[in-house]
C-alpha cells in the first residue's frame, strides 16, 4: 500500500495541502470468497490514514457484514463495486452490486446487525437508488 | 446414459428407493449414482470453506463424506428434499474437519509466525503508547512491512473456525466463567428483535465469547478494553469476535 514514489516521475495522488480526497475503487465477483479482498483494502487505505488497528479492525467488520449483507450467503452474479474516499481523518466506503440477474432488493437490517453496525461505525447502512442494492459506511480516526 | 443429468423428484426418490432395497452387491453402484446427482451440492458447500489454505478438491474429498453419511441416513418417509436434509450433514463434515487439524496444521507456518509475532508487538506497544497502535508502528516494531502487519491481522478472520471448542493457543486453554453476570447479558440480547433463528445460535456460544459478544455491541466496550478486563491479548479478542460473527452468519445461512 505504500506508493513507490522514487519510480514514477509524478505522483498519482494531488499534493495539495490539507484537502487531497483519494478515490480508489475496485470490482470483485459478488461472491462470499472475494469479501476478503475488500476488507484487505480498506484496511490498506485506512493504515494509510494512520489507523489504529482496533479502528482498522472495526471497520473490516462493517464492510462485511454490509457487502455480506448486499451480496448474500451465496453470492449473486455480477460484481460488487466498492468505492473508498479518503478524506485525511475520515474513510467513506461505498458498495454498489451490479448484479447480472434480478434479486429481491433488501433493504433491511436486522437489530443485531444494526447494533454492530452503530459500533463500529460512525454512520453505516444500506442505500438503494432505483432497485440496485448498495451501501455507505463513515468512519473517522479515533484520535 | 448421462447420469450427471438432473433427476426430477419422483426420480431421485425413486433411485433412492432402489437403494435402500438393495442387495449388498448392488449398492455401490445404486451409491455411485446418487453421489454423482449430489456432488454440485457438496462443491457448492464447499467452496464456502475455501479462504481457509485448502484445496477445494480436498474439501470436496471431504464434503462427500458427509454426503455418504446423509445417502445412508435418509428416510424417504419424510417429506423433506434430500438436498435439504443432506446440507447440515456436509457442512459439519467440513467444519469437523477444520477442527480436528487445529490451526497448527491448517494455516502455513511463515503465517503462524507472523501472528504470534504482531500480537506481541502489539501488546508490548499498547503497553507504551497507552492506545492501539497503528499499522506503521506495528510495522517499525516488528521490523516488517506494513502489508505484513496488514496480512498478519486478516489471518485472524481468514482462519478462523466455526467451532468454538478447539483452542487455537495457549491463550484459550482455561477460559474464565463468567456465569453470574451471563443472566442479565442474556436478557438485553434475548430483547433485541432479531431473527428467530439466531436465539438458538446465541444461546450456543461458548461464555466468553457470548460475553466478548455483549461487551462490544452493548457496552460499547473497544476490543482493547475488553482485552484487559478478561487478561488477553487484544489480537485474541479481535480474532473470537471475528469468529463469533462468522458463526453467527453462517448459522443463519444453512
Amino acid at each position: 500500500m505504500s506508493p513507490a514514489r522514487q519510480s514514477s516521475p509524478q505522483s498519482r495522488r494531488p499534493e495539495k495541502k490539507g484537502t487531497a480526497v483519494e478515490t480508489i475503487s475496485i470490482k470483485i465477483p459478488a461472491s462470499p470468497e472475494y469479501l476478503q479482498v475488500v476488507r484487505l483494502v480498506a484496511a490498506g487505505l485506512a493504515s494509510r490514514l494512520s489507523f489504529t488497528i482496533e479502528d482498522i479492525e472495526d471497520l473490516k467488520i462493517a464492510v462485511d457484514e454490509l457487502s455480506a449483507y448486499i451480496t448474500g450467503p451465496h453470492g449473486r452474479s455480477g460484481t460488487l463495486a466498492v468505492g473508498f474516499k479518503l478524506h485525511g481523518d475520515r474513510i467513506q466506503i461505498t458498495g454498489t452490486g451490479e448484479y447480472t440477474e434480478s434479486y429481491d432488493v433488501r433493504t433491511d437490517l436486522s437489530d443485531f446487525s444494526r447494533m454492530i453496525l452503530e459500533t463500529v461505525a460512525d454512520s453505516a447502512g444500506l442505500s438503494s437508488s432505483d432497485g440496485t442494492p448498495g451501501f455507505t459506511i463513515t468512519k473517522s480516526k479515533s484520535s | 446414459m448421462n447420469d450427471r443429468a438432473t433427476l426430477d423428484r419422483a426420480e431421485v426418490r425413486q433411485l433412492f428407493s432402489e437403494y435402500k432395497g438393495a442387495a449388498e452387491n448392488d449398492r455401490p453402484e445404486l451409491r455411485e449414482r446418487l453421489v454423482t446427482q449430489y456432488i454440485g451440492l457438496v462443491e457448492f458447500l464447499a467452496r464456502r470453506f475455501r479462504n481457509r489454505g485448502e484445496p477445494l478438491e480436498d474439501l470436496v474429498q471431504v464434503g462427500t463424506i458427509g454426503l455418504l453419511k446423509a445417502i445412508e441416513r435418509f428416510d424417504l418417509e419424510r417429506e423433506v428434499e434430500f438436498s435439504t436434509y443432506a446440507t447440515p450433514t456436509i457442512v459439519g463434515e467440513l467444519k469437523r474437519h477444520f477442527r480436528d487439524k487445529g490451526w497448527a496444521v491448517r494455516v502455513p507456518r511463515r503465517l503462524q509466525e507472523l501472528h504470534l509475532e504482531l500480537t506481541k508487538v502489539v501488546g508490548t506497544l499498547r503497553q507504551e503508547l497507552g492506545r492501539s497502535p497503528t499499522v506503521a508502528e506495528i510495522a517499525k516494531a516488528a521490523g516488517t512491512s506494513e502489508e505484513n502487519v496488514l496480512e498478519g491481522l486478516e489471518i485472524a478472520q481468514a482462519y478462523n473456525f466455526t467451532s468454538l471448542d478447539a483452542p487455537i493457543d495457549s491463550e484459550d486453554a482455561g477460559s474464565t466463567s463468567f456465569a453470574d453476570q451471563l443472566g442479565s447479558e442474556d436478557e438485553q440480547l434475548a430483547n433485541l428483535e432479531y431473527r428467530a433463528a439466531l436465539a438458538p445460535e446465541m444461546a450456543k456460544l461458548p461464555e466468553r465469547e457470548r460475553r466478548i459478544l455483549y461487551l462490544r455491541f452493548f457496552k460499547g466496550m473497544t476490543q482493547s478494553e475488553i482485552a484487559d478486563s478478561l487478561d488477553i491479548s487484544q489480537m485474541h479478542v479481535s480474532r473470537l469476535l471475528n469468529r463469533t460473527l462468522i458463526r453467527l452468519r453462517e448459522a443463519l445461512e444453512v
